[in-house]
C-alpha cells in the first residue's frame, strides 16, 4: 500500500510538489478532498492556489484600515471574526443581534430549500416523463409550461407573500417553482430522447405500457433528469435568499439583508460565504447521487 | 407459418414514399429465409412489419394464423446494434422478457442459463454492456430473443457492424444455435456470402418500390460450417445471386 503511494508520487514527477503532501496525509482526508474537488490530490491543490491568493491580496489590501472601499469591504479576517461570533457566540445576549445563530439560520434556509426541492422533484420528474412520453400530456402541458416560464421567480414574489404570508410556505412555494422548470423541461428532454430501438425492444419481449415508462423511459432519462436536479438546486438556493429577503423573517437570506441594513458588510460576506458553500454541497450531493445511480453512463463515456 | 399476402407499404409525410410494393412470402416453421438486397430497397421495412413494429399500409400479414397487429415475444427481434438497455447488467438483459410477462424466477432461470452458455457469455452475466465488444453484445441480443422460447427470430442486419473476423464467429454461432433450436429465422442483410452461408432461401429485392425480385433456394448440405464458405458450390450460388442483383440493379 505505501509502495503503491511513493510508486504513485514517484509518477508523477513533474508534480512531485503537489504529490508529496498529498501523500504525507491520511488516505481520508485526500480522498474528502478530492470528492470535494471533483479531482485527483494533485489537482485539488492546484485548485486552491487562486482562491488562496484571491484571499491574501484582499487581506494585503485592506491592511491598516481592515478593509476597502472606505469600509465597505472588511478583510477576510474580519470576515471570520465575524462568521466565529455569528456561528459560536453565546445567542441572545448583548448588541449582536447574530451572536450564535448561523447554524439556526444555515438550517431553516437549507430545510426550505429541501423541501421546495423535493417538491419540485416530485412533481417536475413525473410531469416530465409524461410530457416526453405521452402527446396528450404534451399537448396540454407543455404550452402552459412554456408561457409561466418567463415569468422570474422574483416577480412571483408579491403573490407568494400575498398567498402565503411573511411565512416558510412562500419560501418554498417560490424555491419550489424556481427549480420546478430546469426539472420538467430536462427530464421531458430525457423522455424525448429515448432511442426507438429500446422501446421496440421492450415492445417485442411483451413490455407493457407502465413496464415501458418504469423500466425503460425512466431509466433512459435520467442522464438528462440529473442535469435538471442540478440546474434547479442552484435556483432554488437563488430563490432561498430572494424569498427570505422579502418574504420571511429567517435563513440566510433574511440575515444577508438585515446585517446590510445595519451596516455589518463583515456578516454580509460571513452570509454570502456560507450560502456559497451550502450551494456547493447540496450539489455534491447530487452528484455523488448521480455518481451512484449513473454508474452504467460513466462506463460508457469511458469505452466511447 | 409467415404469410404475407399482397403487402404493401407507404410512408406517409410531404412526399409519401412507397417502401413495398405487393409482397407475396410465405415462411415455413423452422426454415432459415434471408432478405439480401441494398439499402433502400426495404428489407428492413419488411421485417418491421412482421415485428409488428410498424402498420401494413395494404394486404395481410399473418403469423401462426394470426393477423399481425403488434410486437410480441412470439416474434423475436435482434437489431442491428443489439439495443440492449446499457443501465442493466447482461442477467437483466436477458432476463427483461420474462420479467416483465411476470414469469417466475424458477421458469426463466434455467433458461437463461442455458442461453448465456449457447452464446457463450455465462461468465459474463454481470458485466454492463458498455464493458463488453460488439460481437459479445450482440451474442447478449440473440440470448434475449432466444430466452422468450419465440417461434420466429427476426435479425436485422445483426452483423452488419462487426468486424470481419467476429462476423464470421457470429455467423458459426448462429448456424450452430439454429441446428440446436430449428426455429424459423427471417434473416436481413446486405451481404451475399452472409446469406449463402446462413440461408435455406434467399429472396432477392430491388428497391424503389421495394419488391421481391428472385427468390433462390440454397441447396448446400446441413449442417453448414464457415468452411463452407471456399467450396466451388458456394462460389457458383453467389455468382448467380450477383448476377441476378446486377440484373435487378440494372432494370432501374
Amino acid at each position: 500500500m505505501a509502495q503503491a503511494e511513493l510508486l504513485q508520487a514517484g509518477q508523477s514527477a513533474s508534480a512531485s510538489k503537489p504529490a508529496r503532501p498529498a501523500s504525507a496525509r491520511p488516505a481520508a482526508a485526500r480522498g474528502a478532498a478530492a470528492f470535494l474537488t471533483g479531482t485527483g490530490g494533485g489537482r485539488a491543490v492546484l485548485a486552491v492556489i487562486l482562491p488562496l491568493l484571491v484571499l491574501v491580496l484582499w487581506q494585503l489590501a485592506g491592511r491598516g484600515t481592515g478593509s476597502l472601499f472606505g469600509g465597505v469591504l472588511p478583510t477576510p479576517d474580519r470576515v471570520w471574526a465575524a462568521w466565529e461570533v455569528w456561528a459560536f457566540g453565546k445567542s441572545g445576549l448583548g448588541l449582536n443581534p447574530y451572536s450564535g445563530t448561523w447554524l439556526a439560520n444555515v438550517l431553516f434556509s437549507a430545510q426550505r430549500v429541501a423541501q421546495g426541492f423535493a417538491l419540485a422533484t416530485l412533481v417536475g420528474i413525473p410531469l416530465g416523463i409524461l410530457i416526453g412520453w405521452n402527446r396528450l400530456a404534451a399537448g396540454s402541458f407543455d404550452p402552459l409550461i412554456q408561457v409561466l416560464r418567463p415569468i422570474p421567480i422574483t416577480a412571483w414574489l408579491p403573490f407568494a407573500i400575498a398567498v402565503f404570508g411573511i411565512q416558510s410556505m412562500g419560501a418554498v412555494f417560490l424555491i419550489a417553482l424556481g427549480a420546478f422548470y430546469p426539472i420538467v423541461i430536462n427530464t421531458t428532454a430525457g423522455a424525448r430522447g429515448v432511442e426507438k430501438n429500446w422501446i421496440r425492444a421492450a415492445l417485442m419481449m411483451g413490455a407493457r405500457p407502465s413496464d415501458i415508462l418504469l423500466r425503460v423511459v425512466l431509466p433512459a432519462s435520467l442522464p438528462s433528469v440529473f442535469t435538471g436536479l442540478r440546474i434547479g438546486l442552484g435556483i432554488g438556493w437563488t430563490a432561498v435568499i430572494v424569498a427570505e429577503m422579502v418574504a420571511v423573517k429567517s435563513g440566510l437570506g433574511y440575515v444577508l439583508w438585515d446585517a446590510y441594513y445595519i451596516g455589518r458588510m463583515d456578516v454580509v460576506i460571513a452570509d454570502m460565504a456560507s450560502i456559497g458553500l451550502l450551494g456547493f454541497l447540496s450539489d455534491r450531493l447530487i452528484l455523488l447521487l448521480e455518481h451512484w445511480v449513473l454508474g452504467w453512463r460513466r462506463l460508457q463515456s469511458f469505452q466511447n | 407459418m409467415i404469410e404475407f399476402q399482397g403487402v404493401s407499404k407507404t410512408f406517409a409525410g410531404r412526399t409519401a414514399v412507397q417502401a413495398l410494393a405487393e409482397v407475396d412470402l410465405s415462411i415455413r416453421d423452422g426454415e432459415f429465409v434471408a432478405l439480401l438486397g441494398p439499402s433502400g430497397c426495404g428489407k428492413s421495412t419488411l421485417l418491421n412489419l412482421l415485428a409488428g413494429f410498424e402498420p401494413l399500409s395494404e394486404g395481410h400479414l399473418t403469423f401462426a394464423g394470426q393477423e399481425v397487429r403488434r410486437p410480441g415475444p412470439d416474434r423475436a427481434v435482434v437489431f442491428q446494434e443489439a439495443s440492449l438497455f446499457p443501465w442493466l447488467t447482461v442477467w437483466d438483459n436477458v432476463t427483461f422478457g420474462p420479467r416483465v410477462q411476470r414469469r417466475s424466477r424458477a421458469e426463466y432461470e434455467e433458461r437463461t442459463r442455458e442461453m448465456l452458455r449457447l452464446v457463450g457469455l455465462e461468465a459474463f452475466r454481470d458485466a454492463l454492456p458498455a464493458q463488453l465488444s460488439g460481437g459479445m453484445r450482440q451474442r447478449v441480443g440473440i440470448a434475449r430473443a432466444l430466452v422468450m422460447n419465440p417461434r420466429a427470430l427476426l435479425m436485422d442486419e445483426p452483423f452488419g457492424a462487426l468486424d470481419a473476423q467476429t462476423r464470421l464467429a457470429m455467423q458459426q454461432l448462429l448456424l450452430d444455435v439454429w441446428q440446436t433450436l430449428g426455429i424459423a429465422v427471417l434473416f436481413v442483410t446486405h451481404d451475399i456470402d452472409e446469406a449463402v452461408l446462413l440461408a435455406d432461401r434467399i429472396c432477392v429485392m430491388s428497391a424503389r418500390p421495394g419488391r421481391i425480385t428472385r427468390e433462390i433456394q440454397v441447396e448446400l448440405p446441413r449442417p453448414r460450417s464457415i468452411d463452407n464458405l471456399i467450396t466451388p458450390e458456394f462460389t457458383a450460388y453467389k455468382a448467380m445471386i450477383m448476377a441476378e442483383m446486377k440484373l435487378a440493379h440494372g432494370t432501374h
